[in-house]
């Protein structure tokens, strides 16, 4: 029986801060075998990138390792010298980052940062050093042009895959994959998958794969463990993971992820009893169009962010919109909030022309009909005032409620959104809630002045996967209970598949396709509505295992 | 056209822009004083100077009868000819002889000390902040920060008097001795050197501080960032990551806070001069302000300003060198 | 009625909170104590201005700082100087913050044209150097207090101005903002309500920076002969020193309790801003802690330290 590659025993990580010592990662233990792509699954907090770095000893400070072992072929790297650390690093264990986007030192060339590690662990340099770093791009299908580019210059699926050629650099035998592909669009995230699987194959190196995405490990994981809270909960081959496994949080994981692809589940979300819309819309677009001027002395630097967008949603409608990043969707939520003028094109509001090219000064009746909930739980809410504060103002400036009705409207607003009791939360300030309570907040703020549409700009995609399925159904129960029309923005097709009635996909700041749902989802027309459909179901991998040749994609620009 | 000439020639209008600013402003002020600048002049003036000396200084503001627009443009057109007026404290020199003659001086002994307090406090910065255990990173930035906050004349005061008066190390003031001869002769360049010493020591501690304060706190939050940890986890020497990875992105928002500390930092320089009576500009400001030689006052902000956006659009450049995401 | 309670603790929570730091207590301290004697001081010594003794002596128990070249008693100079200087000073620092904070917020908030046409005045001001400007300003103007707060305010607003305006920027593009402006707050109540109580510490620093420069360049006028020479301020006590030749005679004690009293000002003032600096980034304070958790020996920059039990 062969030993273990990796061995981790009893790890314990500590952070210090100025209100005491917090333990990040409490008594972890897994073992990784030569040739298997174990998997560590947790949400934000889980403390799966502690452990990952303070196996290479690369947590910045202030953080501690107070307790542990951990055996890279049979040496401790806990307790060596500091000297030898360096020798395990890159030779036995290397690591591609979270956000690849920032791993990269922007004002040193791709070049230079591929041959520092040649020249430091093998003691290349000159032509030799040269030949390897193209080797390496080639690898990963970058064109050798860009050795001599700087990150700035590339774009995030090409700095994904460079860090990747850095990091089979020296070929360890094992490699850290920490989120590598969070940061990036689905579709450009499963092609780096696809070519990292594929260099697998090829190379046959060791993976462990850091995500909080189960969904993806599923599909080509060997092992897995899942954490919360600095301890791991389940740690079992994926098979038996995929069944359900032993702990309730696994199976809690395993159904908060709704499938973009198949048959279709029942009862995610309340639905009203009849999906019949009046043909009178009560939002219109016509014809929107923002481009954006960056002026340079000489060069005028253009962007069409929004290209002649038209649409129409109803009263009590739930629609999705959905695009990747660059595709002009959260640019649409901002003018149909009228928080920028477009260059060109109507707004209708209950079939009345709302000049939104044309004036600067939003009336305030339309701040009362059309309302926001942000992307970002921890940005929309003013970290100094309370809940009650947030909720007061626009009640207050609307005129909509006296100083008296105001206390017991806001407690009763927050119970509607799931936070009990109300009077507890009124008092609280945002940081004393987590991500979770903040964007409940955030939506009994928007909901607060009785608006006949909410426009929803990416609601849950900052939130943990075990509490999206909860907020979406807000959205849902507010549209049974009350008729609300909700503008659902969001680049997750399978949460637009369960909760919009109707799904919009938008593409570079054009309506690629529009269609029922469920419609869409199982018959898209277009190709790229193909693409997207694709890359959100599961068993994605099994066709690539069989189709050996990707070339760079079109969408790495 | 490429980004970077783009740039250049965007800051470069932006300077045109300050400079001609500068000029309005030179061209306003006397104007703008309560009661008319000529009875003013004269006012202040009777009776200590001779009547041509008035005269002249009428005519270095363009204080005519003309239109006010006819005055401002001989007044440019005088400046960017190189004339800028009759000094009265030297009266009946040229102010710009005067300006040119101190002028070295003050860009010599400024400019030097300049670049070795910048050299220096950045590079004690960097390693301040790479080694925050040491002894030194306690104790050297509350003693520097207590340095700087001393005023530079004062600091030179002290130290002229320490190292001048008191204990004879130093010589007590000019930018060379008496007994040498001006000229690319050993014993002259050895004498300005001797003289310069204290004056460029003074400067230097005083600065010193901020300097590398400014370098520390660039260095502790690059230190931060994504690509050192990852600078870090790809087993990379130690002083590479301190200084290609760390130092060269910390430096960039040090140079651009460099281009705008030089006019701070100038007027200390100036000060400095004054105590030691080096012959730059600050002595000539001096005699200036003793003398209310407003055309000789005016002529050195011109001067200073002009050198001050120069050096700006120098900086400039540096920047585009040292960072990659300003060019293409 | 509850939002009136959480602004006033919005303000006491912030000073509760800078108040608690060792550094920024140390240094309001000192600066506390100066404006103390600046007050008090001149009513309890003897004049300033009365030649006493003979010129040029050195410290003694009749003069504690000795005489100057007048014959005036330093230390009575000393103390009765700190009141105009620090008077003007600080004045000087509220009236560029207030400056700063109204066309920095204005031009960072507003953006677009307006801040294209602020900025570059901004811009123009902060590369144009202050001493000659101040200079040639002092000189037409009459000397006094008012001239120099005057001249110190013109040549100094830029740069608070531009560090504001940047703060302003980065907090308009925060979503609470874009919140606010959908629930229809009006642009002002959203810059005094919303914005600029999370800009306490950056305003204060401001301040503070502000009043170091103004103290330095007034000093450095008055050195140069342009205030009023006739008035007891700590820069015509240093004209006076250097105009009566004490370095050439010697006599340290005409200069170094004034300079020293400057120096010790701007440092407590200092001290305060490193103390403003870490109450706002609190990581500062947590990898202190961490320094003194862990033994100085397993500190190796790049490696994480292992707490190592007995083996």
């Amino acid at each position: 029986m062969n030993k273990p590659l990796i061995s981790v025993e009893k790890l314990s990580v500590n952070y210090i801060t100025d209100t005491g010592s917090v333990k990040a990662v409490n008594n972890v233990s897994f073992e990784i075998n030569s040739g298997e792509i174990f998997g560590l699954v947790g949400e934000s907090g889980s403390g799966k990138s502690t452990v990952v770095q303070a196996m290479m000893r690369i947590l910045p400070p202030p953080a501690l390792i107070s307790n542990g072992s951990v055996k890279i072929n049979n040496r401790d790297i806990l307790s060596v010298v500091d000297s030898e650390v360096l020798g395990f690093r890159w030779k036995e264990i290397s690591i591609v980052m979270q956000s690849a986007l920032n791993a990269l030192n922007p004002v040193l060339s791709v070049r230079e940062q591929i041959c520092d590690v040649l020249k430091t662990h093998k003691g290349l340099l000159g032509t030799l050093a040269h030949n390897r770093a193209k080797e390496l791009l080639s690898l990963v299908d970058i064109d050798r042009d860009r050795l001599n580019s700087y990150p700035h210059q590339l774009s995030g699926g090409m700095k994904q895959r460079i860090v990747i050629a850095i990091a089979l650099a020296i070929m360890p035998p094992i490699i850290i994959m920490d989120e590598p592909t969070t940061a990036l669009d689905v579709i450009v995230e499963r092609e780096i998958l696809a070519k990292i699987i594929e260099l697998r194959k090829k190379l046959g190196f060791t993976i462990l794969f850091i995500t909080h995405d189960l969904n993806l490990l599923l599909d080509f994981a060997d092992r897995l463990a899942i954490m919360k809270d600095g301890k791991i909960l389940e740690l079992d081959n994926v098979k038996n993971i995929q069944k359900g496994g032993r702990h309730p949080y696994t199976k809690k994981l395993i159904d908060s992820i709704p499938s973009a692809s198949g048959a279709r589940q029942k009862g995610l979300f309340s639905k009203p009893e009849s999906l019949d819309f009046p043909d009178m819309p009560i939002l219109e677009v016509q014809n929107l169009n923002k481009i954006f001027q960056s002026s340079e002395l000489f060069k005028k630097d253009k962007l069409i962010a929004v290209n002649d967008v038209s649409f129409k949603v109803s009263q009590g409608e739930i629609v999705g919109l959905v695009g990747e990043s660059g595709s002009g969707k959260s640019t649409i939520a901002k003018l149909v909030t009228r928080l920028i003028r477009p260059t060109s094109g109507t707004i209708y509001l209950n079939g009345e022309n709302k000049k939104v090219s044309e004036s600067r000064n939003v009336p305030l009746e339309y701040r009362k009909i059309v309302q926001m909930v942000f992307q970002d739980p921890f940005g929309s809410l003013n970290s100094i005032h309370t809940v009650y504060h947030h909720l007061a103002r626009p009640l207050l400036r609307h005129r909509l409620k006296s100083e008296n009705e105001l206390f017991l409207y806001i407690v009763h607003l927050l119970e509607t959104v799931g936070l009990s009791p109300g009077e507890k939360f009124a008092e609280k300030f945002p940081h004393e809630m987590s991500g979770g309570e903040r964007q409940r907040v955030a939506i009994a703020r928007a909901l607060s002045l009785e608006p006949q549409i909410i426009v929803a700009d990416e609601p849950t995609s900052m939130l943990d996967v075990s509490i999206r399925m909860d907020i979406l159904e807000i959205f849902a129960k507010m549209r049974k209970e009350n008729n609300l029309t909700v503008l659902f923005i969001t680049h997750d097709l399978a949460s637009a598949r369960y909760l919009a009635d109707r799904i919009i996909v938008l593409k570079d700041g054009s309506i690629i396709e529009e269609g029922a749902s469920e419609d869409l989802i199982q018959s898209p027309i277009q190709k790229y509505t193909k693409q997207l459909v694709r890359a959100a179901s599961p068993g994605w991998f099994h066709s690539l295992y069989k189709n050996s040749d990707n070339k760079e994609s079109k969408n790495d620009r | 056209m490429s980004k970077s000439i783009s740039y250049l020639i965007r800051r470069l209008g932006f300077y045109l822009v300050a400079a001609f600013a500068a000029l309005t402003l030179n061209f306003i002020i006397p104007r703008m004083m309560p009661g008319d600048p000529a009875s003013i002049i004269f006012a202040r003036f009777r009776g200590k100077l001779k009547p041509e000396a008035i005269e002249a200084m009428r005519q270095s503001f363009g204080l005519t009868n003309d239109p006010l627009l006819v005055q401002y443009w001989s007044y440019l057109k005088g400046i960017l000819g190189g004339n800028l007026g009759t000094s009265i404290a030297y009266f009946p020199e040229p102010v710009a002889d005067i300006i040119s003659s101190g002028l070295f001086w003050t860009i010599f002994l400024a400019g030097s000390s300049l670049i070795v307090a910048f050299s220096i406090g950045t590079l004690l910065g960097v390693f301040i902040a790479w080694n925050r255990t040491g002894r030194l990173d306690t104790l050297l930035p509350p003693t520097l920060a207590f340095l700087g906050a001393f005023p530079y004349f004062w600091l030179a005061m002290l130290s002229l008097y320490i190292f001048g008066f008191s204990l004879n190390w130093f010589p007590l003031g000019h930018a060379y001795g008496n007994e040498v001869t001006p000229g690319p002769n050993l014993s002259f360049i050895l004498s300005v050197i001797y003289h310069a010493t204290l004056p460029a020591f003074t400067m230097i501690f005083v600065s010193l501080g901020g300097w590398m304060l400014s370098m520390r706190n660039t260095m502790i939050s690059t230190l931060g960032a994504d690509y050192i940890t990852f600078a870090n986890a790809k087993g990379i020497s130690s002083r590479l990551i301190m200084l290609r990875y760390a130092a060269r992105n910390a430096i960039l928002p040090n140079l651009t806070g460099f281009g705008m500390a030089l006019g701070f930092i100038l007027s200390g320089a100036l000060l400095t001069e004054i105590i030691f009576s080096y012959p730059g500009q600050g002595y000539l400001l001096l005699q200036a302000v003793k003398s209310q030689d407003f055309p000789l006052m005016q002529g050195i902000f011109m001067t200073i300003t002009f050198a001050v956006l120069a050096a700006n659009w120098l900086v400039d450049i540096a920047i585009l060198i040292f960072d990659p995401r300003t060019r293409k | 009625m509850k939002n009136k309670i959480q602004h006033s603790s919005i303000v006491t929570r912030w000073f509760a909170g800078i108040i608690s730091n060792k550094k920024a207590l140390a240094g309001s301290c000192i600066i506390l104590f100066f404006v103390f004697i600046a007050i008090i001081g001149p009513f309890l010594i003897q004049s300033p201005t009365d030649f006493l003794g003979t010129p040029l002596s050195p410290p003694s128990f009749k003069h504690l700082f000795g005489t100057n070249g007048q014959g005036q008693d330093v230390f009575s100079q000393t103390i009765s100087g700190a009141r105009q200087t620090l008077f003007v000073g600080f004045s000087a620092g509220i009236l560029v913050v207030l400056i700063g904070a109204l066309i920095g917020g204005i031009a960072g908030y507003y953006g677009g044209q307006t801040d294209d046409i602020l900025s570059l005045i901004i811009n123009i001001f902060l590369v144009m150097p202050g001493l000659p400007l101040m200079v040639i300003l002092a000189s037409w103007l009459p000397p006094g207090p008012g001239t120099l707060l005057g001249v110190l305010v013109l040549t100094g607003w830029a740069w608070n101005a531009r560090v504001i305006r940047s703060q302003m920027m980065t907090f308009r593009n925060r979503d609470f903002v874009s919140a606010a402006i959908i629930s229809g707050e009006k642009n002002i109540r959203i810059i005094v309500v919303e914005i600029m109580p999370r800009m306490l510490s950056l305003l204060a620093s401001s301040f503070i920076g502000a009043s170091i420069y103004a103290i330095g360049a007034q000093v450095g006028l008055e050195f140069l002969g342009l205030g009023d020479i006739s008035t007891v301020t700590w820069g015509t006590n240093l004209y006076w020193a250097s105009n009566d030749l004490a370095l050439l005679t010697e006599s340290w004690w005409t200069f170094v309790p004034t300079g020293l009293s400057i120096a010790i000002v701007s440092f407590a003032l200092t001290l305060i801003n490193f103390g403003i600096d870490e109450v706002t980034n609190p990581r500062l304070i947590s990898e202190r802690l961490w320094r003194n958790k862990v033994p100085r020996n397993m500190i190796t920059n790049g490696i994480t330290p292992v707490l190592k039990k007995h083996e």
